[in-house]
């Protein structure tokens, strides 16, 4: 803040506000980067031993040249390697992510499907983990070396060194099977599967949307225990990081500052620690996302949910090219949205940034 | 320090947070639990890619075809040596085994009411022929035509005994060819009626589709026009879940039917399930290479009697577990002229290590390739391979194994490159005739090395059996090639895997298929 008042908004309208032009550089950047995806996905397909062809076609097709040769050309994959990335690029742009080899489907008709269920459970996943995650930590820090800190510590070093795929089948069967908890496989019990019409792609949200309590309790049911099994480790790892952010912060000249000049505790804390704390957290957050959306493979498989995960499975085991590119292509532009929104936020609460 | 207050409340806050998230958890029941329920749920690990008959080849599309389409011909239950009628109510084999006529029943109607006529007949089969789709090859040089408007004849250049037996496969269903073509149906590579077929039945089967997702449910609803005998379930969920999540839903009740549990798996099972127990048509078998540029080892034919003595085929059983066979023969025992069990190799160590010294081949070393991932029926190739050689080890011949993931590990499979390896075959229609794939130059014989040629006296006994027609002449002739194979051709058969069902106690009528594995349609409820 400028000490001369005016001087600010004077400034501001001769140039662009700094955090516009940093928006503006940012994104610049994202679009590069997701360019710089396309072809690394592109690449790292078609660099994969073995034939799609093999992978696709029955026993008995592959003997006949005429179908293996149709197929071939159905899929462009007789024309020249940079012609095909060419022809790839145009689609894209025009918002086509090719076909896929398994579905005969569009793939970007394919991934409205499944990314949805994959946001549901990652989005369920990262809520419960901020905020468990940084409620933990807080505690933690303000309790310092007291049991509770002990046993939070603990509990974060559980989290964080437990496979997760590991966790999925012990939780399943002993909530779903042994206490019978909580429901079983998929987003919503089998025969209310489709009861409402997907809009958002967010069952829980659809449901809501169409009225449909048992639907919507249903989806929040089969929700739960995935994503609490998805949260754990970020919730582990996220309780760390608050936990030294907060040590950090509290240790500050001027927090003792506000102390000594007999601020409440709770002003203190929300105002002076926590806001100083968050970039870190921020920071933490946005690369536990990253990490959700890569344990979602393992807990999909064995919730049954029909995610993206394990789309990007299927895909890769049956050499679905157009598939896989898709996928890479979703996942590396979610990373770059969530860095972009990491680095926005870092903006915001903190001017000395956009200056960079 | 914060105060005491300040720590209660941001714990308060994350128990909300819990507690929010936990609610509905509980108060969940399980659909259709128990019996009597008008849904049935069936897990299985999905194998699917379409619900366009034309298009299917895969375990579970077959599942969706067959309940939603009706063939000119079917198989009664599990029983895959004799075609029944289904859609023809008779069918006739000219002496040559040329031409098959079928007359088609009366009355049949599609889901939209309008009645199956010879028209759709022609239009479906041609359709499937000429699409070039992957079932393409099952009427390859087949010609369809309609004497009248309930005959329809089946033409073919060479004689095609196996016809009756490949017209039940769900790929040959016969469409609603108006509704097909309003859709984008033509019988040319041009076809674009997959996407609708995808959303909607233009069947005339005891089902109809309601949804259909490849990656994660299809669910089918009971054609409320059907002609024939109704459904029992209104509904049929089936669902994509992994074997080991497939046990526990339907031990909880969650779902009625699992369809992928291994032979470890099903042991130990509650006896509120039934479990059936059945040896898959699928036959794993080693091939031994026979094209000399690969190796001057697997060519020598005395070191492959040394393989099929030396293998403990017994031991290889024990580790497929409940359900499995040993496998005779290429041809799998449902089919007609599968061999007899009394004829399956059986483990002399000495005799294989006198055929080794016979070979003239001391101390060899082989690779063996196989899919490292894949697995048959629950059984990984994995421990297979290990076993096997562990089992040539004893016999003197040194086993390296070469896994590669099966994408990979097909290639050169496919282009007959393998020194040795571990496969299996399913058959694309339950007729002896698909086996001839193993003889010399054709499709798994060439994997082998095996060109045309090479063995004159067994390649004359399968161009016997492919003319043969009568069950019984059939039948011999089979019997006869895979004798032959057996003593001097390059491939060991080892076993059948075990097909095991586990199904709640309320569901009756389930017998498994080697070529739909299950018959929605046929099951009851207690």
């Amino acid at each position: 803040m400028s000490d001369i008042p005016g001087e600010a908004r004077r400034g501001r309208t001769r140039r662009t506000h700094p955090l516009v032009r940093f928006l503006i550089r940012r994104i610049l950047l994202a679009v590069l980067m997701a360019w710089g995806i396309t072809l690394v996905t592109f690449v790292l397909t078609n660099l994969v031993p073995g034939d799609p062809v093999a992978a696709n076609l029955g026993q008995r097709a592959l003997g006949d040249p005429a179908i293996v040769a149709q197929w071939r050309a159905e899929h462009g994959l007789d024309k020249p390697l940079w012609e095909q990335y060419v022809l790839h690029l145009q689609g894209l742009v025009h918002g086509d992510l090719g076909t896929s080899q398994q579905s005969h489907r569009p793939v970007s008709q394919d991934l409205a499907e499944f990314v949805p269920a994959t946001l549901e459970l990652a989005g369920a996943a990262i809520l419960v983990s901020l905020v468990l995650g940084v409620a933990f930590g807080v505690i933690a820090a303000l309790r310092r070396d007291r049991l509770s800190d002990h046993a939070l510590r603990v509990l974060s070093l559980i989290g964080i060194s437990v496979p997760t795929f590991w966790l999925a089948l012990v939780a399943f069967y002993v909530f779903f099977y042994r206490l019978q908890l909580t429901p079983g496989s998929g987003r919503v019990d089998a025969a209310l599967n489709g009861a409402v019409p997907a809009v958002s792609g967010l069952q829980t949200v659809d449901a809501l949307l169409a009225g449909r309590w048992d639907v919507f309790s249903s989806a929040v049911g089969h929700l739960v225990t995935p994503a609490l099994v998805l949260a754990l480790y970020t919730i582990g790892l996220l309780t760390r990081f608050t936990r030294s952010a907060v040590l950090e912060v509290l240790g500050q000249d001027y927090v003792r500052a506000a102390r000594a000049k007999g601020l409440p505790g709770r002003v203190i804390l929300f105002r002076y620690v926590l806001r100083s704390a968050l970039v870190p957290i921020i920071t933490v957050a946005g690369l536990a996302f990253g990490s959700l959306l890569s344990g979602t493979v393992l807990v999909e498989a064995i919730f049954a949910w029909p995610g993206v995960g394990q789309y990007a499975y299927k895909s890769a085991t049956t050499l679905d090219l157009p598939a896989v590119m898709g996928v890479g292509l979703v996942v590396g532009v979610v990373y770059l949205v969530i860095n972009l929104i990491v680095d926005v936020l870092y903006g915001v609460i903190d001017p000395r940034v956009r200056l960079q | 320090m914060a105060t005491r207050s300040q720590t209660a409340a941001v714990l308060l806050a994350g128990a909300l947070a819990l507690a929010a998230c936990g609610s509905g958890g509980g108060s969940q029941t399980p659909a259709a639990s128990g019996g009597g329920g008008k849904t049935l749920v069936i897990d299985t690990s999905f194998d699917l890619k379409t619900a366009d008959p034309g298009r299917t080849y895969e375990p579970t599309g077959l599942i969706v075809g067959k309940a939603v389409y009706e063939t000119l011909l079917t198989f009664d239950g599990a029983d895959v040596t004799k075609p029944v009628p289904a859609l023809a109510e008779s069918y006739e084999l000219s002496k040559d085994g040329k031409i098959l006529t079928l007359k088609l029943k009366k009355g049949a109607t599609f889901a939209d009411g309008s009645p199956l006529t010879a028209d759709d007949v022609v239009f479906s089969l041609t359709r499937v022929r000429d699409m070039k789709g992957t079932p393409s090859f099952l009427l390859d040089g087949v010609e369809v035509a309609k004497t009248d408007d309930s005959t329809i004849t089946l033409t073919s250049k060479a004689p095609n005994p196996a016809l009756p037996y490949i017209l039940p496969n769900p790929a040959l269903g016969i469409l609603n060819s108006k509704v097909a073509k309003e859709h984008g149906a033509t019988t040319d590579a041009q076809d674009k009626a997959e996407q609708y077929l995808n959303s909607a039945s233009a069947g005339s089967g005891p089902y109809m589709i309601e949804s259909f997702n490849v990656s994660s449910q299809v669910t089918l609803k009971a054609n409320p026009k059907y002609y024939g005998t109704k459904p029992a379930y209104d509904k049929v969920v089936i669902r994509n879940v992994e074997a080991a999540t497939q046990k526990l839903n339907v031990q909880r009740g969650d779902s009625q039917i699992a369809l992928n549990l291994s032979g470890d798996q099903v042991t130990g099972m509650p006896a509120t399930l039934q479990v059936k127990k059945t040896a898959s048509a699928n036959v794993i078998f080693l091939l031994a290479n026979q094209d000399s540029a690969i190796s001057k080892t697997t060519t020598n034919p005395k070191f492959v009697e040394a393989v099929r003595k030396g293998v403990d085929y017994a031991g290889l059983l024990e580790l497929a577990g409940e359900g499995s066979a040993q496998a005779p023969g290429v041809i799998p025992s449902q089919l007609l002229g599968a061999l007899p069990a009394d004829q399956a190799a059986k483990r002399d160590v000495e005799g294989a290590k006198a055929a080794l010294a016979a070979s003239g081949v001391s101390n060899p070393t082989v690779k063996l390739e196989y899919p490292s991932e894949l697995t048959v029926n629950g059984l990984s190739f994995q421990p297979l391979a290990e076993r096997i050689q562990a089992n040539l080890k004893e016999v003197g011949i040194t086993v390296d194994l070469q896994p590669a993931p099966v994408t990979t590990a097909l290639d050169n499979y496919r282009n007959g490159k393998e020194e040795m390896g571990l496969w299996y075959w399913g058959p694309d229609y339950p007729d002896p005739s698909d086996y001839l794939a193993f003889l010399p130059g054709k499709t798994v014989g060439l994997r082998a090395g095996w060109k045309a040629g090479a063995a004159k006296e067994i390649e004359a006994a399968g161009d016997k059996a492919a003319t043969a027609i009568g069950d019984d002449a059939r039948k011999a002739a089979y019997v006869d090639v895979q004798t032959k194979l057996n003593a001097s051709g390059p491939f060991v058969p080892l076993i059948q895997p075990g097909q095991n069902i586990v199904t709640a106690a309320s569901v009756t009528g389930l017998e498994y298929h080697p070529v739909w594995t299950v018959d929605v349609a046929d099951l009851g409820v207690k």
